[in-house]
Parts: structure tokens; C-alpha cells; sequence
């Protein structure tokens, strides 16, 4: 039955991200901004669109995810479900998993048609096909913009279980709305900032500045970014590996978001 | 003064109560909020196949007393037992219940019957408290009368032993309001035991098997509306409970004689 409720779970909170006007308004909002980047920047190349995409994206990236997340455990208290379901033969935590996985498959669609949509400007733009592109020192693929687009969507997936222990946290509209905005400033410039300027301050060694500054999840986004994708042969901070750093502070944030979700929405 | 301290073993074969198994088992409960004591020591029991209301002023413990029961609270101190062998043994209906409003009530039913063991017929429930009509109407377009009525057919997924029924009559026009109760009754006569809160004390008296009168936090009687009428000399079931709450004086007149399960705490 586990699966079963899960999945049940799950389907109901897919379907009902499609049939909430405002998070349909923000999809195509979405997939329509980062078509418009790239079309406009008509770059010729996966690298260069991937370069052009990716401060775009680390904003509005947790702006959709905490869209689809914010409300999702706050509206099930504010509605009773929560205390209803308790009446069920459905533990908490799989609850949590189940409205997280349909919310994910919601946004990760989005997310996944808006960067392919994005990814035809290449071919379709009849602009020379390049092969090879010096600057970034390595040859240009759609395999690399596929790694980008996986970056992206772990990314979101991380945003996603960020906004859920949010909603989880708040007991009403207003304070969720509150630290749902509070969360995403936090995340689109707050860490970095307070990072940045960590690092500046303090002027600690290469391997220690790497391993702050993969610490929020937008930084660690952008260091595997650049370390899977625009620069695969490895990056040029000394004493540490970047892209091991940023995955682990991702998955750090992913589990203990939802980890933290799941004894929160029992209270 | 009369035994208004005394506790009776809510599961006690000596009272005047026809058999019935006993559904639900309060023993010794303690519940605040904050620092504010709503239970101390209550003890009660509820019979299967019978409707059990919760009557006394605003105030008194009815909500927080069911939201024990079903679970949704855990008491401080004390037990709740529930009979029932199920893999749902209680079901529940809030004060105002909400539903995800872009759903059909189909739908809506169809999510709580996937949760239980044994898959449910979802158009037997409907057709029970009278949704089959509008099966395929999105809840945010239903009545508030409707929006119980989907709330009770939540609460009877998976035909649980004991249904808790928060007002489930509260603010309905008197046709769905005896709609409510002809399938609380019918509810009640497939067995399970409901206990419902509410101050439609004609409702009470119509529908219910037995009253517990609760007044801040202490259980002053349980009988069956008539039992209380004849106990306290009043004419009506509204004079009856007046008389047990402090409505009816600093203290209210705590009745045991003749009432069964007599008075708690």
C-alpha cells in the first residue's frame, strides 16, 4: 500500500498544479522568458546558450519552484487536511513524498519545456554551426546543454524541497506569501552575498573560498554549472573540487529540507 | 451534593444502557492548551450503532473532546481507545470542512477511498449521502450543505467503527439539515458509533441515542434525551441542558439517577 499512496498522492497533487490558473500563468510565464532569452541572444551554440541562460535561470528558477511549493502543505493545513488525513492509514512522511514528487513532476515539465524550447534557437537559427568553441576550451555538444539541463532541473528539485518546508513552517497566507519571498531573495542573492562577502572579509584560502561559496544552493548550482558544463576539464580554484562541494551542499539541501518538512507537518 | 466528583467506568455492565459494545474508551484524559486546562481526568465511553451527541455552551470542550477521539489531537495524559479492527478505524468530519476546490466531488471521494485497504466503491458512498447527483461537480461549485455531506462521505471511507462529526449541521437550511441526519442515523444503524457535537439541541432530540453534556471540560451528565428531561423535570431538552450547564446556574446540577454511564469525573 505504500506505493500505492503515494502514488496516489502524488497524481493529486500533479493535477492539481494544472488546474491552478496561477501556477499555469507562471509556467508559460516562465517558458516564454527563457525562450525570449534565447531567441534574443541568438546564440550559436549550446555552451554560449547555456552561458546566457544561466543567470537568468538561478532567479527564476526558485521563483517557480517556491510558486509550485509555497502553498502546498499551508493550504492542506489551512483546509484541515492535514488533521483529516490523520485519520488515515497514511504515514506523514509519505505524504510529504508523495505532494513532493507531484509537484516536482509539474515543475520539472516546465522546466524541461522551457530549456528545450530555448535549445532550438540553435539549429533553427541558420547561424554557422560551430564545432569547437576556444574560449571555453572545449568542443560545443547538445550533450553538454543536456548536462545543463539536468543541472537545472536538480536545481529546481532542491528549490522545490526548499519551498515545501516553508509552507510546511507557516500557519497562515500572508506569513507563508512572506517567507516564501523572504526564502527566494534569500536564495537568489542573500546567500550568495553573505558568501561573497564572507569570503572577501576574511580572504581565507582557495579550497576554503571554493567550498563557501558552493554552500548556498544558487552558488552551488552555478559552480556545477561551470564545472560539468562550461568547463569539463576541471575548474581553476586550487585544493578542492568544485563540483563535489556543490553536489554535496545540493543534496544537503535537498534532504534536509524535506527531512525537516516531515517532522514539521506533524505538529 | 451529588456525584458529580465521582468516576464511573464509562465500560461499567451495571448501567441501564442496552448491551452494545462499547466503541470508544476515554480514560483518564488531560488535555490543555497552552496553559489553559480543557480536560482533567475525563473519562466516557461510546456505544457501536448508536448516536452520540456532545452538547454544552461554546466553550465547553465538544470540538477539542472529538478532535481526541479521532486522533487529529494527542491527549497530555490519559487514553483513547477505539474498537475496530479496520485499517481506518475512525472517521472525521471538522467543524468547516474544506475540500481542494478544482476537484469533482467524484474525485475528491475517490483520493480518501484510495488510501484505504480493499478499494472502496466510490459510487456506493456517494449514492449513500445522496451525492450521486452531483458526483461530477467540482466542489468549489457545491453547497455548504453539499460540502458536509462530501465531509461525511469522507469520514465513512473505509467504514470505519466510529465517526466523529463536528456541527454537522451547523448554519443548513432545515431540509438538508434532516438530509445530515438520516445518514448520520443510517450510519449509526450499519453499526458504527457516531459521535456528534452540536448545538441543534432539536436535532438532539430527534435523531440521538444519547447525550453527553459537557461543560467546561467536565462531563456533567449522559442519558438519552428523555433520561435528562425526566432527571432535571424539564419540559424540554434546551431546559434540560440548562439545568446540567452553568447556563442553569453557577454550577449547573450535576444527574447521575437513573441516566446511564452517570456523570464522569
Amino acid at each position: 500500500m505504500t506505493r500505492a499512496h503515494v502514488l496516489a498522492v502524488a497524481q493529486r497533487e500533479f493535477a492539481t498544479v494544472f488546474r491552478t490558473r496561477l501556477l499555469v500563468v507562471l509556467s508559460v510565464g516562465f517558458v516564454g522568458l527563457i525562450a525570449g532569452v534565447a531567441w534574443l541572444g541568438a546564440s550559436p551554440a549550446y555552451l554560449a546558450l547555456s552561458f546566457d541562460l544561466l543567470t537568468p535561470l538561478e532567479a527564476l528558477v526558485p521563483v517557480l519552484a517556491f510558486a509550485f511549493g509555497y502553498r502546498a502543505l499551508l493550504g492542506d493545513r489551512e483546509r484541515g487536511e492535514l488533521a483529516r488525513l490523520r485519520t488515515y492509514p497514511l504515514d506523514h512522511r509519505l505524504y510529504v513524498l508523495g505532494v513532493y514528487l507531484g509537484r516536482a513532476v509539474g515543475l520539472l515539465g516546465v522546466v524541461l519545456v522551457g530549456l528545450s524550447t530555448a535549445a532550438l534557437v540553435v539549429p533553427l537559427t541558420g547561424t554557422e554551426s560551430l564545432t569547437a568553441v576556444a574560449i571555453y576550451g572545449t568542443v560545443d555538444s547538445p550533450a553538454l546543454f543536456l548536462r545543463f539541463l539536468i543541472l537545472t532541473a536538480v536545481f529546481a528539485l532542491v528549490a522545490l524541497a526548499l519551498a515545501l518546508l516553508v509552507s510546511a513552517a507557516v500557519r497562515s497566507t500572508w506569513n507563508g506569501l512572506a517567507l516564501a519571498t523572504g526564502a527566494v531573495l534569500a536564495l537568489v542573492v542573500g546567500l550568495d552575498g553573505a558568501l561573497v562577502g564572507t569570503v572577501t572579509a576574511t580572504l581565507p584560502a582557495p579550497d576554503v573560498t571554493a567550498t563557501l561559496l558552493a554552500l548556498s544552493p544558487t552558488s552551488a548550482y552555478r559552480s556545477l554549472a561551470f564545472a560539468l558544463v562550461f568547463a569539463p576539464g576541471g575548474v581553476t580554484v586550487s585544493g578542492g573540487s568544485t563540483a563535489v562541494i556543490g553536489a554535496l551542499a545540493l543534496g544537503s539541501w535537498f534532504v534536509g529540507s524535506l527531512a525537516l518538512t516531515g517532522v514539521l507537518v506533524r505538529r | 451534593m451529588m456525584s458529580e466528583h465521582s468516576t464511573i467506568d464509562p465500560t461499567d455492565a451495571s448501567t441501564e444502557r442496552p448491551e452494545r459494545p462499547t466503541a470508544v474508551t476515554v480514560e483518564g484524559l488531560d488535555y490543555a492548551h497552552g496553559d489553559v486546562s480543557v480536560f482533567a481526568d475525563l473519562s466516557v465511553g461510546v456505544d457501536a450503532g448508536t448516536v452520540t451527541s456532545v452538547v454544552g455552551p461554546n466553550g465547553s470542550g465538544k470540538s477539542t473532546l472529538l478532535a481526541l477521539v479521532a486522533g487529529v489531537l494527542e491527549p497530555d495524559a490519559g487514553t483513547v481507545t477505539v474498537a475496530g479492527d479496520g485499517d481506518r478505524t475512525v472517521g472525521y468530519l471538522a467543524q468547516r470542512p474544506e475540500f481542494r476546490p478544482q476537484f469533482t466531488v467524484r474525485r475528491t471521494v475517490g483520493f480518501y477511498c484510495s488510501l484505504v485497504a480493499g478499494g472502496q466503491d466510490v459510487d456506493a458512498l456517494l449514492d449513500r449521502v445522496g451525492l450521486t447527483p452531483v458526483a461530477d461537480r467540482r466542489v468549489g461549485a457545491l453547497s455548504g450543505g453539499m460540502v458536509r455531506l462530501l465531509g461525511i462521505a469522507q469520514a465513512a471511507v473505509g467504514d470505519p467503527a466510529v465517526l466523529v462529526l463536528d456541527e454537522p449541521t451547523s448554519g443548513l437550511d432545515p431540509e438538508m439539515t434532516r438530509r445530515v441526519a438520516g445518514v448520520v442515523t443510517d450510519l449509526a444503524e450499519s453499526g458504527a458509533a457516531v459521535l456528534v457535537a452540536t448545538h441543534d439541541l432539536h436535532l438532539v432530540d430527534r435523531f440521538v441515542d444519547r447525550v453527553l453534556v459537557l461543560d467546561r471540560g467536565t462531563l456533567r451528565s449522559t442519558g438519552s434525551p428523555a433520561d435528562l428531561r425526566d432527571a432535571t423535570g424539564a419540559d424540554t431538552l434546551d431546559g434540560a441542558i440548562a439545568a446540567l450547564t452553568r447556563a442553569g446556574g453557577s454550577d449547573g446540577v450535576a444527574v447521575s439517577a437513573g441516566l446511564d454511564g452517570g456523570v464522569s469525573r
